[in-house]
């Protein structure tokens, strides 16, 4: 089953020339598939997870996530989809620094208001856990390390079992051991969950493991 | 909207937790509230006390409406009579020598009495009068009354400082005089003096009290004398009125009821509005000026809070592109900040309100003497639970006004400029 379509999408900068970022590109991602998003640097990997993740509303062609188009609907809709069905760590920005750690990835839960603020607590606490920064549970963001922060980013992003999880190079900041937990993390959930994985990388060993890799040239999917 | 409140309460927590990260700047815009409104109650505490005061004693003095003859010239003149059709041009025409008095005018009193919309009338006599003091005389006015009356329209009797009027009515030519024209005639209750009429007719008169309505120009020109005293001054019958003075249940209808009356009892008549209208345009000019000076004094407040907001999210662009990717809604966010503007609104307005009454009932405990108002102890400050709401509402609608634009910016933002870095 298909979990995400995306048919000839496109996708044009014009600032500050007329730029073709994402030239007709068509792929689909199965549900529970791992898959690697790699590619030189520029070669527009953000600019397309930035689409997928609903976010970005200008381009051509269509996105579909769980049969739904995604081009035409309105922020209010997207925010709310995002929120339920999508868990994003970004690639240069993480946390809320006047926030605790606990709190940051409490909030997306709290927006979603499904399960009490308790269990909301509680869920971010074991993913903290399970992420190696327990201990920073109550600290202000701001006084975290970047590792430490983006592991934070990655728990965030679980926080409301999204459907789809995608990351920018979201162990871009970690060591080789942390690396290592998050990327079996991240295996476990697709397989035990279901939860679906697309993450930019720029590791080779992390592309290799993975069940699917789109690889970007020049604005194309390269197979 | 169980949803929605719980969308509003999270917003709010994460506002508190930006105006807690930014205390002083949020300590600083509230007390720029606090300190409009606290000016604003406090100026129009004091200015409408103010007000309040020197209206009390005006219109103490002033009947809600009176009746009254006038000298006037005949519009149709002898001429136009005997040759009508004609252009007929008079020049400097005279006027009749017509009695002042009112109509039948006892018949209009107790007409006026059963009237329900009356709650008291009151016929009286004014003569011009020269008071004697040696070989000078003053001029003034003497005010031929039925003291039970007029007791009941203008509460005399609470404004008798010496004497008494009970022998106003059964000794003759007795008299309650202005304390301020007994000075300037160096007379004591119990002294007598001579008055002059304008025909010439001199009476002795004897000073029974003194009275004080804290109006100069009554304290130092008038006197009351019984009505018959006063008719027996200018050899009139003891039907001779020339003011009814009327005192009505409602005063603001006032203006209606004179006019019925003038037609009904062919006479000329006016009202405390129309006798007090530059008292009355004099306040409508001093509100505006309180007015003004508070609504000044707010937008340079509401500035600030436009000022902190704008700041704030300016620098919390990341934090709301992050919020936004995560699921807040535009709403959402425009909350986060709205919500600063209100509590920064609402705590402002509030300590305003509070700062505003302790500085009002301060002032209103300073000792205060004037030979003008003489009634007056304390400065006068007026205490009325409509201007505290005034600048409450007053507050938050500038606060969130000025949190209105900022807000409606954060949410326009679009979250993926900020997120590309
Ligand atoms: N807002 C923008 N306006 C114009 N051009 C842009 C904009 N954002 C990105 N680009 C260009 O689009 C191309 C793709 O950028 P993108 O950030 O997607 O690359 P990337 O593959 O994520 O690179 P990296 O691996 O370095 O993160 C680049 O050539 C970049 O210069
Ligand atoms: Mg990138």
């Amino acid at each position: 089953m298909n979990v995400l379509e995306a048919s000839h999408i496109n996708k044009y900068f014009h600032d500050p020339a007329k730029f073709h970022v994402l030239k007709d590109m068509s792929f689909a991602i199965r549900k529970g598939q791992f898959t690697s998003i790699t590619g030189k640097s520029g070669s527009g990997k953000s600019t397309l997870l930035y689409l997928l993740s609903t976010m970005d509303t200008q381009f051509e062609g269509s996105i579909k996530i769980k049969g739904e188009e995604m081009q035409g609907k309105s922020n209010k809709w997207l925010a709310e989809f995002r929120n339920h069905h999508i868990g994003f760590v970004f690639q240069f920005h993480f946390l809320l620094p006047e926030f605790t750690v606990l709190r940051n990835v409490m909030l997306p839960g709290l927006k979603r208001a499904e399960y009490s603020p308790g269990e909301v607590e509680h869920k971010a606490y074991t993913l903290l856990k399970l992420l190696g920064v327990e201990d920073q549970a109550n600290k202000r963001a701001a006084l975290l390390s970047g590792g430490q922060q983006q592991r934070v980013a990655i728990a965030r992003a679980l926080i409301n079992d999204p459907l789809i999880v995608m990351g920018d190079e979201p162990t871009g900041n970690l060591d080789s051991k942390n690396t290592a937990i998050v990327f079996d993390l991240f295996r476990k959930l697709a397989a035990e969950n279901g939860q679906t994985m697309i993450i930019v990388t720029h590791d080779d060993d992390f592309a290799g493991k993975s069940d699917h890799v789109i690889h970007l040239a020049d604005g194309r999917v390269l197979n | 909207m169980k949803k929605r409140l719980s969308e509003i309460g999270l917003a709010s927590s994460i506002a508190f937790t930006y105006m807690r990260a930014k205390l002083k700047q949020t300590i600083i815009a509230t007390a720029g509230v606090t300190f409009g409104i606290t000016v604003f109650i406090f100026m129009v505490s004091f200015i409408q006390g103010t007000n309040e005061y020197t209206q009390d004693i005006v219109f103490e003095q002033s009947p809600h409406l009176r009746l009254y003859n006038e000298v006037q010239l005949n519009k149709k003149n002898g001429l136009d009579r005997a040759y009508p059709g004609m252009v007929n041009v008079i020049h400097h025409q005279k006027p009749k020598d017509i009695l002042l008095n009112l109509k039948d005018a006892n018949h209009v009193l107790d007409e006026l009495k059963n009237d329900s919309r009356v709650l008291a009338a009151s016929g009286s006599l004014s003569a011009q009068v020269f008071y004697r003091l040696g070989s000078c005389s003053l001029n003034g006015k003497v005010n031929g009354i039925n003291f039970e009356s007029e007791n009941i329209l203008f509460n005399l009797s609470n404004k008798i400082v010496d004497g008494g009027f009970e022998e106003l009515s059964t000794k003759p030519n007795s008299m309650l005089m202005g304390v301020g024209l007994a000075q300037k005639l160096n007379v004591k209750t119990g002294d007598q003096l001579r008055i002059t009429t304008e025909r010439g007719d001199s009476f002795i008169i004897t000073v029974v009290g003194l009275f004080k309505t804290g109006l100069t120009d009554i304290d130092k020109q008038q006197s009351y004398a019984s009505l018959k005293t006063v008719q027996r001054f200018l050899k009139v019958p003891s039907s001779y009125l020339t003011e009814i003075k009327v005192k009505l249940h409602d005063k603001e209808l006032a203006p209606k009821i004179s006019q019925e009356f003038q037609r009904k009892y062919a006479c000329y008549g006016s009202d405390w509005k129309k006798d007090n209208s530059s008292l009355l345009e004099g306040d409508v000019l001093r509100k505006m000026i309180v007015y003004g000076v508070a609504g000044t004094i707010l937008l340079v407040a509401g500035f600030g809070i436009f000022n902190i907001l704008t700041m704030m999210i300016y620098e919390k662009m990341e934090d709301i592109a992050i919020l936004k990717a995560t699921g807040f809604s535009d709403t959402d966010v425009r909350w986060v900040f709205l919500t600063q503007a209100f509590v920064i609104g609402t705590v402002g307005a509030i300590m305003g309100l509070f700062f505003g009454f302790l500085l009002s009932y301060a002032v209103s405990k300073v000792p205060f003497h004037s030979d003008v108002m003489i009634t007056l102890d304390h400065l006068p400050v007026s205490f009325k639970t409509i201007y505290y709401i005034t600048g409450f509402t007053f507050g938050i609608l500038t606060t969130s006004l000025s949190g209105y634009l900022p807000s409606r910016k954060a949410a326009m933002m679009d979250p993926i400029a900020i997120l590309r870095g």
